[in-house]
């Protein structure tokens, strides 16, 4: 038998080495095109079209589905008492919840699920953030013939919350929690100090100036692991962030502005912008220690940040409104879609298990259980709803400014700009870059993506 | 005489075919040992070989996760890669893998030999101190990133108290440019640092003790029994290491993932995760395929070039 030397066998042994390296990256990546898994799916702008027959959204046979959540421990019996009442009301239907992660973790996993054309659950949360581009995808399924087939009234729903769970004008999925972005700040040391947050973004620059000043502590913080809480600052100065001819004004004058006004906040030691693996934890543990004074965060948290802070008072105010007056927000939290490469069994029980959810039976279980906000207008004129600010009076300033909360922006290059916005503004803010040359470079990447979208 | 003829030729066949059957011993024997790496041949083909073709394949054309249908593009994505907005991204997350692996050749090869060294003795102590060493390496990534998530944070971590206690500033490990990278290889050092030494001590208990008692005759002292000695017929190990250790840190991901997932400001930006980027945050497999073969091709010039230059430099002790 001819030797191997040592020379081929250690060669060999590299190139195969380097072969697994490169299987390894291709994970996923050989599922192909629109062949088999495409077959199997609906054509959701078809089936909105289709005339409304009830029969075809009916359950008839048993069946176990599975709901995929965000909902971490701390809510799990929560979860697991809706999902008990729904099972005792039906014969047909089981329902699984299963808690896969954050919204991150979801989305890679029903994207890998719905690329592979298998492992689906029947139903899913959703951010909002993702709703154009599952609409956009197909990903999934247009709710609008389930809405006309069993006469579902959809009118009760606050119109923001709706609108954001569309694309192009077709129900892709159902306002399920929702939040917005809010100031939390320490009340207490507000009224020792004589403090309340300024309504005008110009107030704010010298007030956190002067609460540095005054407590030694951080003014606010800004978190940067999510555009989301910076973004609408942008929007009420008056910019678009995409325009109408596809292209980004984050580099226009106002942008800058803004952009310049954050990281003079930041320089000064007024604020900080909140960056990394752990930078949501770090700055909730900060204010909890009252080395920050306010925070800006989802208002979601508000049950976390009032168990957390028993020392001091937690306050709840709107962000300050922009120089043009504007004063909007945008809706956060999650949607409940149901994935459209499921089989027509699996979708009418979701369909079933998603009215429930929805229901204004639970509305009020989800708003008071989790700090979300209440979905449906209906809910808040009852008792349930007048306790509920009773017993969250920080809540006033949201229902005071609900007809404020906006959709989110609805493009499919959105997931991929706003991860380059991120990565830029980190560059602003915290490792010293330039605001004008990195927002021209910012831009210009932007740019090449919503063309590549286009 | 014609019967006699054909018969003649009738029987000149049967002993040809007595003597060249359809399958020779050989061929026959050969096919057999075929079949048995059969198996092994299609598993390879089909979970190593066919995704590098398709990924190739998807590497010219325009797939995005969330679509089902896709069309070629020709190099509009390799283009992208090396003249577009990804060359900056390329080249960074280039610099950032080397780097990182320079680190964890440096740390597994000189901190494992260094330790080898050490622990070069059988005794029951040592034996336990090299357990202690070694033990590491088989705690799972993602519980010794989480670990050092927390031994790192700027607030509460035990690095930063410590530093504190002996009048030095805390640091903000995970989120300065210049700390990232090397907090990532703190986590690195600590799991591979006893990999290195147990290979080198089971190289070092290999060499025949003849050699370094012919140097004590001849009144080497224990620097050059060192490098004249153990080092050179080390080489084979150093090789196999530097190879194996480089190929493996430039895969690296988990702890990037978990301590820094890319940054700040893309600092910690490895090679594999930015095709994790491309492919699982902007859901750009054609992109993040583009990348996954550039990588495939750098990584096999290097293996290359590594055993070239190697064969100059490697001394086996035969």
């Amino acid at each position: 038998m001819k030797k191997i030397s040592r020379r081929s066998f250690l060669t060999a042994t590299g190139i195969l080495t380097a072969s697994a390296a490169l299987t390894a990256c291709s994970g996923g990546g050989s599922t192909g095109k629109a062949g088999a898994a495409a077959s199997s799916a609906p054509a959701s702008s078809a089936a909105a079209s289709e005339a409304a027959d009830p029969s075809k959204y009916e359950v008839t046979e048993p069946i176990t589905i599975t709901w995929w959540h965000a909902l971490e421990s701390q809510y799990d019996d929560l979860v697991a008492d809706v999902v008990k009442k729904f099972n005792e009301t039906q014969s047909l239907i089981t329902v699984e919840a299963q808690y896969i992660g954050a919204y991150k973790d979801i989305n890679e996993a029903l994207v890998a699920a719905h690329a592979a054309g298998t492992g689906l659950p029947a139903i899913a949360v959703a951010n909002t953030d993702y709703v154009a581009s599952y609409g956009d995808s197909g990903l999934f399924e247009n709710l609008d013939p389930y809405i006309e087939g069993t006469s579902y009234d959809t009118d009760d729903f606050s119109a923001g919350l709706l609108l954001s769970s569309q694309f192009e004008g077709k129900q892709v999925a159902l306002p399920f929690l929702h939040s917005t972005q809010v100031i939390y700040y320490n009340k207490t040391m507000a009224d020792a100090n004589g403090w309340t947050i300024p309504e005008k973004i110009e107030d704010f620059t010298p007030f956190l100036a002067e609460v540095h000043k005054t407590a030694g502590v951080y003014g606010t913080v800004v978190p940067g692991w999510d555009q989301w809480y910076f973004e609408t600052m942008y929007l009420n100065e008056g910019v678009q962030i995409i325009t109408d001819d596809n292209t980004c004004d984050l580099g226009s004058d106002t942008a800058l502005g803004v952009t310049s006004m954050i990281k003079d906040w930041c320089d000064a030691g007024d604020a900080y912008f909140a960056t990394g693996t752990d930078a949501s934890a770090a700055m909730r543990q900060n204010f909890y220690d009252q080395k920050t004074f306010s925070v800006m965060h989802t208002s979601s948290l508000y049950n976390n940040y009032v168990s957390k802070c028993p020392d001091f008072e937690v306050g709840m105010a709107w962000y300050p409104a922009a120089s043009t007056g504007d004063k909007n927000s945008e809706v956060g939290g999650c949607v409940l879609g149901i994935p459209s490469k499921n089989d027509q069994a699996t979708k009418n029980a979701a369909w079933q298990f998603l009215q429930f959810l929805c229901g204004k039976e639970v509305n009020m279980e989800w708003a008071e259980g989790t700090g979300y906000l209440p979905t449906r207008n209906s809910v808040l004129e009852t008792d349930e709803g007048k306790q509920f600010l009773e017993k969250k009076p920080a809540f006033q300033c949201i229902f005071d400014n609900l007809n404020l909360i906006n959709p989110r922006i609805q493009n499919s290059a959105w997931s991929e700009l706003a991860t380059t916005w991120k990565n830029y503004m980190e560059v602003i803010m915290n490792q010293d870059g330039d605001v004008n040359s990195n927002s021209e470079d910012m831009v210009t990447e932007i740019d090449e993506i919503l063309a590549d979208h286009a | 005489m014609k019967q006699a003829a054909a018969g003649a030729a009738s029987a000149t066949q049967a002993v040809k075919a007595d003597k060249k059957p359809f399958f020779s011993q050989r061929t026959l024997s050969h096919f057999i040992d075929f079949l048995f790496v059969l198996p092994a041949l299609i598993l390879l083909g089909v979970f190593t070989y066919y995704p590098i073709v398709k990924l190739v394949q998807i590497s010219f054309t325009d797939w995005n996760l969330l679509n089902d249908t896709w069309k070629y593009v020709g190099l509009k994505n390799w283009q992208w890669l090396f003249a577009g907005s990804g060359a900056k991204y390329l080249w960074n997350s280039l610099k950032v893998t080397f780097l990182y692996s320079m680190g964890e050749i440096l740390v597994t090869m000189v901190g494992g030999m260094l330790l080898a060294l050490l622990f070069n003795r059988m005794t029951r102590s040592f034996g336990l101190m090299r357990a202690f060493v070694f033990v590491p390496k088989y705690v799972a990534m993602s519980s010794a990133a989480v670990v050092f998530l927390w031994i790192l944070n700027t607030d509460s971590g035990v690095l930063n108290y410590l530093l504190q206690c002996i009048g030095l500033p805390a640091v903000d490990w995970l989120n300065q440019q210049s700390t990232a990278l090397p907090s990532v290889l703190m986590l690195t050092g600590w799991r591979v640092i006893g990999y290195g030494m147990m290979i080198y001590l089971s190289a070092m208990m290999g060499i025949s003790q003849e050699y370094y008692e012919a140097a004590s005759l001849d009144g080497a002292n224990g620097v050059q029994k060192f490098f004249r000695i153990t080092l050179p017929l080390l080489s084979p190990t150093t090789l196999f290491l530097l190879v194996t250790t480089f190929l493996s840190s430039m895969k690296v991901f988990q702890s990037v993932d978990i301590l820094t997932s890319g940054g700040p400001a893309r600092s910690t930006e490895v090679f594999v995760y930015l095709i994790y980027r491309y492919a699982m945050v902007d859901f750009r497999m054609d992109r993040a395929a583009t990348a996954a073969v550039m990588f495939f091709l750098i990584l096999l010039v290097i293996t290359v070039l590594t055993m070239k230059v190697s064969d100059r430099s490697v001394t086996y002790d035969s």
